[in-house]
C-alpha cells in the first residue's frame, strides 16, 4: 500500500437514489493529498465539491446517498471500510471540518468554549483544567484576542469573523493530520475573508496538517493551495500544480474560468468579460460524451458520442480532454 | 429562521444590556414586562409557599373531626366565627386547612404527572424525531392512538386498570399527557436536524446519543417549558376531575376535586364547602395558563418583537 500519500481517492463514486433516477453526485473522481500540502478542489455550486468532502468525512445521509464505488485511503486505511464506532474515532481527532456557515455552524446554547473543549473531551481522557488550557490555547492559535474571557462568550456574541476563529479552533483543538475546509471564507466579507485565508495559511505551517480546501473561488485558490483540482459536473476535469493550472490552463472549462476572471485596469472598450456559454448540466440529464462539450468552444464530433480518457501531461498535470488524447 | 433568530437575539442583546450575557437573561426580563405572566407567577408563588409551609399556616388539623362545628359557614357569614375562617365540612373539619393542604396534593400531583409525561415524551419524541422511518412511524402513530381517545375517558381506563389513588391518577395523567410532549419535541428536533451545527457536531466524532441529548434537545427547551407550564395547569385539573369522580385522592385526604365531590350534595345548605375548593382549582389552573402563556412570549422566537 503506497503509504506515502496522506489521503488517496479512488474512483470514488457518491450516488443519490432520488425519485427520478439516481444523482451522480460525485462519478469516478480519484485525487491524493499530501502530507503538509493544501489541495484546492473548485467547481461551480452543484458540481459535487461538498459531497466529495462529506464523502471523506463519511457525512453523507444514507440513505438517500451511497458510495457507489471506490476507495477513501487515509494512512493507508480505506475508511469506507471502517465500522462506525471507529469512524467516530476519526472524526474531529484525524480528519476534521471546516464549515462554510460560521453564524449557524456552532450551536446556539453552548459557550464557545464549551464546544471546543467538547471536541477534546470526545478523543482525549484529559481532565477539566487540562481541557480548559487547550481550549485556551487552541483559541490563542486561531489569534482570538483575550481567550481567557472570549471562552465564555456564546456564539450570538461574536463576530462571523470571530466564529469562523472559533470553528477553526474547534478542527485543530486535536491536532488534525487533514482538515478539510468547505468554503471556510465564503460566508465572510472580503477583509475577514483575507484575515481567515492568512490565518489558515499560517496555522497550516504552525501545525502541519494537510488541508484539503473547497471553494468556487479562484483568487482564494490561488491564494492557498499548491495543487489544484477542477471538478465540473461530479467528475474531475483538470488538475495540476496551481502555478501551471494558472499559466497554462489545458481544459477548454478551466480556460473559460480563467478567462472569466475580471481584472482590474483593463480598458472597458477593449474587452468584456468573457463568460462561458449555457449553464452547467443538469445531474438528471448528463449529456452523452464529454460532460463539457455542449458549452465547449472546441468540441469536436468525438466530444459528443465519446467520454474523454484522463490524459496525463507530466508533472502531475492530468486533463480529461480529446484534445490531447 | 434560525440566522433571523440568532440576529435578533444578538440585536436584543445588543438594545438591552450593555454588558453582553447569556439570552435567558433577557428572556427572564421579557418575562418581567409581560404582566399577565407576572400575575401567573405571584399566583403560582403563592400556590406554591402555601404547599411547603402548609403546617405552620394552617390554623387547624385538616383531618381533626369537630363534632360541635359542623358545616360552619364562613367568618362574614351569621353564625360564622374566627375560629374557622373559611366555614366548616359536614365533619366539622376546618374549611382553610383543608385548603391550605390541598395545594400540596395539587402541586404534587402537577409536578410528577408533567414530570412522567415530559421525561416520556421528551425521550420519544427526540428518538421519532431523530431518527426518522419506522421508530418515527411506530412511535408516532402509537401517540396518535393515545391522543384519539378523549382526555378523561382514557384517564379513567388506566385508573380503573390500576386501581383508585392518588398515585395512581398521578401516573394515568402523566401517560395521557405524553403524547403532547412527544409531538411538540419531534417537531423541534425535527426542525434542528437540519440546522448546520449538528452536521457539525458529527463531524467532530460525536455520536448519536450526544448529539440528541446533548446538541439538538437543550435548542428544543422553550416550547417544553411552554407546555410543561400549561401542562401543570392542566394536570391538576384532571386530578381534581379524577378525584371528583372517585378514582383519584381518597378520603380523609383533602384534594380540591375530592372535596367538591364531598360538598357537592349539601351545596343548598353550605355553598362554602363547595365552592372554596372550586375557587382555588380555578385561580390556580389560571395561574399555570397565565404563566404559559406570558413563557411562550417570552421564548418564543416567533412572537419576538
Amino acid at each position: 500500500m503506497a503509504a506515502e500519500h496522506l489521503l488517496e481517492i479512488r474512483n470514488l463514486k457518491t450516488y443519490f437514489d432520488v425519485r427520478g433516477g439516481v444523482l451522480k453526485a460525485v462519478d469516478d473522481v480519484s485525487f491524493t493529498v499530501e502530507a503538509g500540502e493544501t489541495l484546492g478542489l473548485v467547481g461551480e455550486s452543484g458540481c459535487g465539491k461538498t459531497v466529495t468532502a462529506n464523502s471523506i468525512m463519511r457525512l453523507v445521509p444514507i440513505p438517500p446517498g451511497r458510495i457507489a464505488g471506490g476507495k477513501i485511503l487515509f494512512e493507508g486505511v480505506d475508511i469506507l471500510d471502517l465500522p462506525e464506532s471507529e469512524m467516530r474515532k476519526v472524526r474531529g481527532n484525524k480528519i476534521s471540518m471546516i464549515f462554510q456557515e460560521p453564524m449557524t455552524s456552532l450551536n446556539p446554547v453552548f459557550t464557545v468554549g464549551d464546544q471546543v473543549a467538547e471536541v477534546i473531551q470526545l478523543h482525549e481522557k484529559l481532565s477539566q483544567r487540562e481541557i480548559r488550557n487547550r481550549v485556551i490555547e487552541a483559541f490563542r492559535l486561531v489569534r482570538i484576542p483575550a481567550p481567557e474571557s472570549r471562552i465564555k462568550e456564546y456564539p450570538h456574541q461574536m463576530s462571523g469573523g470571530m466564529r469562523q476563529r472559533v470553528i477553526i479552533a474547534m478542527a485543530l483543538a486535536c491536532n488534525p493530520k487533514l482538515m478539510i475546509a468547505d468554503e471556510p471564507s465564503t460566508a465572510l466579507d472580503v477583509t475577514i475573508q483575507a484575515q481567515i485565508l492568512d490565518l489558515m495559511n499560517r496555522l497550516k505551517e504552525e501545525t502541519d496538517a494537510s488541508i484539503l480546501f473547497i471553494t468556487h473561488d479562484l483568487g482564494v485558490i490561488a491564494e492557498m493551495a499548491q495543487r489544484v483540482a477542477v471538478m465540473y459536473a461530479g467528475k474531475i476535469m483538470e488538475a495540476a500544480d496551481v502555478e501551471t493550472l494558472f499559466s497554462e490552463p489545458k481544459h477548454p472549462y478551466t480556460i473559460g474560468l480563467m478567462s472569466s476572471i475580471p481584472i482590474l485596469g483593463i480598458g472597458k472598450k477593449e474587452k468584456r468579460l468573457s463568460t462561458i456559454p449555457g449553464m452547467v448540466p443538469s445531474l438528471f440529464k448528463l449529456p452523452q460524451g464529454c460532460l463539457f462539450h455542449e458549452r465547449c468552444s472546441v468540441a469536436a464530433t468525438e466530444c459528443g458520442q465519446l467520454e474523454p480518457p484522463m490524459v496525463d501531461l507530466g508533472n502531475g498535470h492530468i486533463v480529461r480532454c480529446h484534445k490531447y488524447a | 429562521m434560525a440566522k433571523n433568530r440568532i440576529q435578533k437575539m444578538s440585536l436584543w442583546a445588543k438594545v438591552t444590556s450593555a454588558e453582553d450575557r447569556h439570552p435567558f437573561f433577557d428572556q427572564i426580563e421579557k418575562l418581567f414586562k409581560n404582566r399577565t405572566g407576572v400575575a401567573g407567577l405571584i399566583i403560582i408563588s403563592l400556590f406554591a409557599l402555601t404547599a411547603v409551609f402548609a403546617p405552620l399556616m394552617s390554623p387547624h388539623d385538616p383531618d381533626e373531626n369537630s363534632l360541635y362545628d359542623q358545616l360552619k359557614p364562613p367568618v362574614w357569614n351569621e353564625g360564622g366565627s374566627t375560629k374557622n375562617l373559611l366555614g366548616t365540612d359536614d365533619l366539622g373539619r376546618d374549611m382553610l386547612s383543608r385548603l391550605i393542604y390541598g395545594a400540596r396534593v395539587s402541586l404534587t400531583l402537577g409536578i410528577v404527572s408533567v414530570g412522567i409525561a415530559l421525561i416520556c415524551g421528551s425521550i420519544l419524541g427526540a428518538l421519532a424525531g431523530y431518527y426518522k422511518g419506522w421508530p418515527d412511524n411506530l412511535i408516532m402513530r402509537i401517540m396518535d392512538i393515545i391522543l384519539a381517545f378523549p382526555y378523561i375517558l382514557l384517564a379513567i381506563v388506566i385508573v380503573a386498570y390500576l386501581g383508585p389513588g392518588l398515585r395512581n391518577a398521578m401516573i394515568a395523567i402523566g401517560i395521557i399527557n405524553v403524547p403532547r410532549f412527544a409531538r411538540i419535541i419531534r417537531a423541534s428536533v425535527l426542525e434542528e436536524y437540519e440546522k448546520d451545527y449538528v452536521t457539525a457536531a458529527r463531524a467532530v466524532g460525536a455520536g448519536n446519543r450526544r448529539i440528541i441529548f446533548n446538541a439538538i434537545f437543550p435548542n428544543c427547551l422553550a416550547p417544553i417549558i411552554v407546555q410543561a407550564s400549561l401542562g401543570f395547569g392542566e394536570a391538576i385539573l384532571s386530578g381534581a376531575g379524577l378525584s371528583f369522580l372517585g378514582l383519584g385522592a381518597q378520603p380523609p385526604l383533602s384534594e380540591w376535586g375530592a372535596m367538591i365531590a364531598q360538598g357537592r350534595s349539601m351545596i343548598l345548605r353550605a355553598w362554602w364547602v363547595m365552592t372554596f375548593p372550586g375557587i382555588a382549582i380555578l385561580l390556580a389552573v389560571l395561574g399555570f395558563n397565565l404563566l404559559g402563556d406570558g413563557l411562550r412570549d417570552a421564548l418564543d422566537p416567533r412572537l419576538r418583537d
